[in-house]
């Protein structure tokens, strides 16, 4: 029994030979890449040409 | 359907791509009077659909990979930040030699901007794929010859901005940075075939011709996206650009006439 409950164990780990979950991988790569590209647009939003700035006031 | 949004992806980026170029020669320039809201407004609802469109297809339409499942999808968002990369650091390049044989304020501002924009789409993408290493390699950094050399290219274009940052006088800055433009550009062929030189342990490219053909939907939409904003990033930098050497060449021009200037030849044109 204990032989069978060992071995059903190590087949569970060894699993099907695909990675299984890592989402929060995926999901902090999305948000560090959609946070980068907002981030530097913001950045030139606030160094945009002085006249676009006057203009609007 | 796969082909219509193919075609309407690819079609939407390349015109970005025209429009993008118009504006940079007549929007862009100081003074310029053109009338770019609508244009700029529909460059970014393109880019911010096809980036929608293509988180779908990456997250949530595409296949599991065979053996990294889930994990792969972090390619939609990588890849396409280092073609981004590596096209605006080739335009860089190019300017960079181009400003040595015909001295340019407009390839000068070009190159900066390529530069930045270069090196924003490369640190993200290079701290994505270590995001990918962990759960695929085991270790978010390996100094793997593609990783290493990436890494060294980033360091220079750092260096690169750096040394327009520190140097006053214009043209010493567009001169110096240049050779600095060269000297970097020259590790990017080392980067790009490094995964075929050596045994790496990064994969090979990811092409639509490396990968599964369900994944070449997702890939090719992202990386439109990714192109678009490219375009208007370039844009916008390139247009802050001109305009800075505008009034750093304009400067002197405003001092005392008794006043001895090394630079009293400059124009205050943008030329």
């Amino acid at each position: 029994m204990s032989t069978a409950l060992y071995l059903s164990t190590l087949l569970a780990q060894v699993g099907s030979g695909r990675l299984q979950g890592g989402w929060e991988y995926i999901w902090a790569s999305y948000a560090i890449a959609w946070g980068s590209l907002s981030l530097y647009a913001l950045s030139l939003w606030i160094r945009r040409p002085k006249a676009d700035a006057a203009s609007k006031e | 359907m796969n082909t219509v949004l193919q075609v309407i992806s690819a079609a939407a980026a390349l015109a970005s791509v025209v429009l993008g170029i118009w504006l940079g020669r007549k929007w862009a320039p100081p003074g310029s009077r053109v009338n770019a809201k609508p244009v700029l407004w529909g460059m970014t609802a393109a880019a911010a659909v096809l980036l929608g469109l293509g988180a779908y297809l990456g997250l949530v339409w595409a296949p599991p990979e065979r053996e990294m499942g889930e994990v792969y999808r972090i390619i939609y968002v990588h890849v396409p930040a280092m073609w981004m990369s590596m096209l605006a650091l080739t335009i860089n390049f190019v300017c960079c030699v181009t400003y040595l044989f015909k001295t340019s304020w407009k390839t000068d501002a070009l190159a900066e901007s390529t530069g930045e924009v270069g090196l924003v789409f490369g640190a993200y993408g290079l701290v994505l794929g270590s995001i990918w290493g962990k759960p695929t390699w085991g270790t978010y950094w390996d100094w793997d010859p593609r990783l290493t050399a990436m890494a060294i290219m980033l360091v220079t274009y750092v260096a690169y901005m750096a040394l327009r940052r520190f140097v006053e006088d214009p043209e010493k800055r567009a001169v110096w940075s240049s050779v600095v433009g060269i000297i970097s550009g020259v590790n990017m062929p080392i980067v790009w075939f490094s995964v075929k030189w050596w045994r790496s342990l990064h994969q090979v490219q990811s092409t639509p011709k490396t990968v599964d053909p369900d994944m070449t939907l997702a890939l090719r939409v992202n990386a439109w996206a990714a192109l678009i904003l490219l375009t208007l990033f370039l844009l916008h930098r390139y247009r802050i650009a001109l305009a800075t050497r505008e009034a750093e060449v304009a400067l002197p021009e405003a001092l005392p006439t008794d006043a001895p200037g090394p630079h009293s030849s400059r124009t205050s044109e943008v030329a």
